[in-house]
């Protein structure tokens, strides 16, 4: 179990809002150097101080958080603001149907709507037209719970979504739940996952009411105990795919125990069963460690908040550390013996074209760091750097067990500006990289793949096989990118290309 | 006094989202965004997967320079903030013009973005206040052109008779904007006219400074465009007219004849070009006139889209095709004598069966006016249902063409069902593509 996360608390659930990262556990956005340096910056402190001097556009918590709540069964989301925020449901909204059909769920269309505030609103405040959204959605789509995200106009204006959901919880049959996720709030995107699981957990997650039998039934309570005592909860996460889930639910059952997916695309039903586990087990730190460490002080149940299980690493470690829990180690080992034989005997091809190849991967901080990993140790790949959107210390583990401890690392949410001036200067024969960033390394000639997809399996062993596949891919016909940096042009001047990455970073508050 | 209320399922971003669009669709433009650091990346995303992939364009997306305000400025202000994100802008990014525009978050608390961007005018740097809050989409473009207009456009002592600007093809929200406006730049240049498009092909900031020489703007839209071409107005002389998007015969040969009796131009001349494209038109439609007719292509046309739109497409539909018009659904008229204005248009639809034409914002009411349009279905042994029925509308009424089973063509913001690269059904030649895109969705499985 991560030591970090057992230094945090979580008894933040009596607070309307809860605190953003840069108060709950500190954050660095802006970086430039070596990971040993970048590790002992952040213990420091130093590493959180510095900000930048050009900015460019990166996440809102908004996104984040919605993207979350908005994944739940019969759900209809309000966007308490004006037409913009989430408007890029528009152009998504489309994929609720496929991304629950890939989940063998039942298709629902995806209703959103938006508050519309405009410059009256401002003056006299948006509740009214809240409250009128609110009944719409209940009235014509009667669903379980509607979800209201708070943008940042009623954020500064100071409208008070919550007691209009004490107002209105009475007089309706779906559940409301409000979601403090202004995006002026917070720099570090990831605290709108916070954001998204406070109001979960604050008015989704209520356990069934189980009365006592008139006829005891021992045997089926004795299953029902069984069940729970070997159930593993595993948390999903928006860039994961339905294959990944598979993945990772068929390595827990090969120890014997009874994996559960949650909490994204769950139903109302699901959530109230989310404390009916033995273990929780996160894939990825950055996403779900307040749901997790909440669950833990209101159910006790313990929780495993370690690797992501990209690359056979990382994935032996996420098993292990399962099957210590339960005292299943041998059983575990053998999984891993005969699973990482077959993985390596498959790998081997793709070993031969990719062995020497310098890659450079950028994207959230667990997620490059492991495929960066898969790369180097099990590819035989040059990793020549790496970027993370941000660092805070849930990766100090897994930066400090890191082949090369001197590996070069930025740290910047997007900030696609100083990523290619890097790139210029490196480049690799291959980058994969986060949605947004692929584009523009295409416009700069470099062969890419994507470093997550929802539609493509990268976690556990299988994931692992299909990531080397890709980059093998990826390296078979590098025209795309050739003929886009001759016919495309980038916005950013030469000058600004020629200069030394780090004169944009400052001492600062973050940037 | 506001009378808006909130909209289910808008197709509309906000008036930042708007600017952001407009800018990405002006050549070689930088946008410097002062807001929180979200806003820039997610507006210009929305434009990215919902305007038939359109991309983020030269500096979209996670490469706009943005302010990235945070909490701390909303108590002390990020005025300071912009001034040095402007500067290090001009050194990070190149670009012929740098545009300022601002979120909601920057203009509650009542930073001078505007002001600012003045101190770096003699730098090609110019302000635009488009809050969010303002309004949709179409309050960003105006905003933005009429920005261009007082500050970019440069006023012309001569005039070129010949010379027009076009106003209110919105890019992005317009989802075949470029299409739609060098087809629009050929037809007017067949009739001697040369037309400034803002965000065609060939377009330069160079070429827009020069826009001041036109004699005449036309306004496609009767939701925006009036706004900067008003400025021009007032700046140059140079009247407005309002026009309608043309699309097929009938709407292409009127827009050639108001523009060429506007602006004097040989009847004649107008007649030969109506003849010769209606001509082309003929000889490539001839092909589906077989299948057309022989398996009954005649559909029932459903049509959901803005005021942009919806009329051009149900006019084509219904006086060129030979559709039944149904039902029209305009989602961006609030205002009643706005509608009844709008209204009036239908006065040209010349099929036997007029279609009911319904105001309407929130996108799941849709089916209700489709179920409200006749007598339900009592399971009676006979009925004469709404069928066969085709939806062209917006990527959000494919779960309406699918209740209906009806088939679908999405033909306005949003698109995300296909990609749309130089299409466009402005003309003759666009209608030609629509008629392809229309019929191919009713052939696929074949």
């Amino acid at each position: 179990m991560s030591k970090y996360s057992d230094e945090l608390t979580y008894g933040f659930t009596g607070q309307v809002a809860p605190p953003v990262r840069e108060t709950r556990i500190g954050v660095c956005s802006a970086y430039c150097g070596a990971c040993d340096e970048l590790i002992a910056d952040v213990q420091s402190g130093c590493a959180q101080l510095q900000g930048r001097r050009f900015a460019q556009s990166g996440g809102c918590q908004l996104m984040l958080a919605v993207g979350i709540v908005s994944s739940l069964t019969n759900v209809v989301v309000i966007v308490h603001s004006p037409l913009g925020c989430c408007s890029g449901f528009v152009g998504s909204g489309g994929l609720r149907k496929t991304m629950r059909a890939s989940k063998g769920k039942r298709e629902e269309e995806f209703v959103w709507l938006h508050t519309n505030l405009d410059e009256m609103d401002v003056v006299r405040g948006g509740l009214d037209k809240l409250r009128e959204a609110v009944l719409y959605a209940e009235r014509e789509y009667h669903p379980d719970a509607i979800i209201i995200a708070n943008g940042c106009v009623p954020g500064i204006i100071g409208d008070d979504i919550d007691s209009l959901v004490t107002e209105l919880g009475g007089r309706i049959s779906a559940k409301l739940v409000p979601i403090h996720c202004e995006g002026f709030k917070s720099r570090y995107v990831a605290s709108g996952y916070d954001s998204a699981y406070h109001g979960v957990l604050r008015h989704l997650v209520e356990p069934l009411v189980k009365y006592e039998r008139a006829i005891p039934d021992e045997k089926q309570e004795t299953l029902d105990r069984y069940r729970i005592s070997r159930t593993v909860n595993i948390f999903n996460v928006g860039s994961n795919s339905n294959g990944d889930e598979v993945e990772l639910s068929r390595i827990v059952s090969a120890l014997g125990l009874i994996p559960r997916v949650l909490p994204l695309h769950a139903s109302l039903d699901d959530l109230a069963r989310i404390g009916e586990a033995a273990l929780n087990v996160s894939v990825c730190a950055t996403h779900d460690d307040y749901l997790l460490g909440h669950l833990k002080e209101r159910f006790g149940t313990p929780y495993i908040i370690d690797t992501l299980p990209i690359g056979i690493r990382s994935t032996n470690l996420w098993l292990l550390r399962i099957a210590e829990f339960f005292g299943l180690e041998a059983e575990a080992e053998r999984v891993i013996k005969l699973e990482n034989d077959q993985l390596n005997a498959a790998l081997e091809p793709f070993r031969r074209e990719l062995r020497g190849k310098s890659v450079y991967v950028g994207g959230g901080e667990t997620r490059i760091l492991t495929t960066a990993s898969f790369f180097a140790e099990d590819l035989g790949m040059d990793v020549v750097g790496v970027k993370a959107h941000n660092v805070d210390r849930f990766v100090e583990e897994i930066m400090e067990e890191l082949e090369d401890p001197r590996l070069e690392i930025t740290v910047a949410a997007g900030q696609p500006a100083e990523e290619l001036n890097v790139l210029a200067r490196l480049r690799p024969d291959l980058y994969c990289g986060h949605v947004g960033a692929n584009g523009w390394v295409s416009r700069l000639g470099i062969p890419n793949l994507p470093l997550f997809g929802q539609a493509l399996n990268y976690m556990g062993y299988t994931g692992a096989y299909e990531l080397a596949r890709k980059a093998s891919k990826a390296l078979k016909n590098t025209n795309f990118v050739k003929n886009i940096s001759r016919g495309v042009k980038l916005p950013l001047s030469a000058e600004w290309l020629a200069r030394d990455t780090k004169l944009n970073i400052k001492e600062t508050e973050a940037v | 006094m506001s009378t808006s209320t909130f909209i289910e399922r808008a197709k509309f971003s906000c008036a930042l989202g708007g600017a952001l669009t407009t800018l990405a669709g002006l050549p070689r433009t930088v946008p410097i965004v002062h807001a929180a650091g979200g806003c820039a990346a997610s507006l210009s995303g929305a434009y990215n997967t919902a305007a038939g992939y359109r991309g983020v364009g030269y500096c979209g997306g996670n490469m706009i320079p943005t302010s990235n305000i945070a909490e701390n400025n909303i108590v002390f202000g990020g005025e300071d903030r912009l001034a040095e994100q402007i500067e290090n802008t001009l050194l990070a990014m190149d670009g012929d013009l740098y545009v300022v525009v601002t979120g909601c978050q920057v203009e509650i608390i009542g930073d001078d973005a505007v002001g600012i961007a003045r101190r770096f005018s003699d730098r090609n740097v110019i302000g635009v206040s488009s809050p969010g809050f303002l309004g949709n989409t179409l309050a960003g473009y105006d905003a933005v052109m009429s920005s261009i207009v007082d500050n970019v456009v440069a006023p012309s002592p001569v005039k070129d008779t010949r010379t027009v600007n076009i106003f209110g093809v919105v890019p992005g929200h317009d989802v075949f904007y470029r299409g739609n406006l060098d087809e629009l730049a050929r037809l007017l240049g067949r009739v001697g006219v040369k037309a400034n498009t803002f965000f065609g092909t060939g377009e330069s900031i160079e070429k827009i400074r020069g826009c001041g020489a036109a004699s005449l703007s036309i306004v496609l839209s009767p939701k925006t465009g009036v706004k900067p071409a008003g400025r021009l107005r007032e700046k140059t002389g140079a009247p407005y007219i309002l026009s309608e998007i043309p699309i097929g015969p009938s709407g292409s040969a009127d827009f050639l004849r108001q523009i060429g009796g506007a602006l004097g131009v040989d009847p004649r001349l107008v007649e030969d070009v109506i003849a010769d494209e209606t001509e082309y038109y003929y000889s490539y439609l001839e092909r589906i006139v077989d299948i057309y007719s022989d398996i009954d292509f005649q559909r029932y046309a459903i049509v959901a889209a803005d005021s942009y739109y919806a009329h051009a497409y149900t006019r084509f539909l219904a006086n060129d095709l030979g559709w039944i018009p149904h039902l029209t659904a305009i989602n961006d008229i609030d205002d009643p004598e706005e509608q009844a204005e709008y209204l009036k248009r239908f006065g040209d639809i010349t099929s036997e069966t007029r279609p009911a034409v319904v105001f309407e914002r929130n996108a799941g009411q849709l089916l209700r006016h489709v179920r409200d349009s006749r007598a339900r279905n009592r399971n009676e042994k006979y009925y004469d249902a709404l069928s066969p029925a085709y939806v062209v509308g917006t990527g959000i009424e494919r779960s309406l063409a699918d209740k209906l089973g009806a088939g679908f063509l999405a033909a306005a913001f949003p698109v995300s069902n296909r990609v749309v690269l130089h299409r466009g059904y402005a003309g003759w030649r666009g209608a030609l593509s629509f008629v392809e895109d229309l019929i191919t969705n009713l052939v696929a499985a074949r």
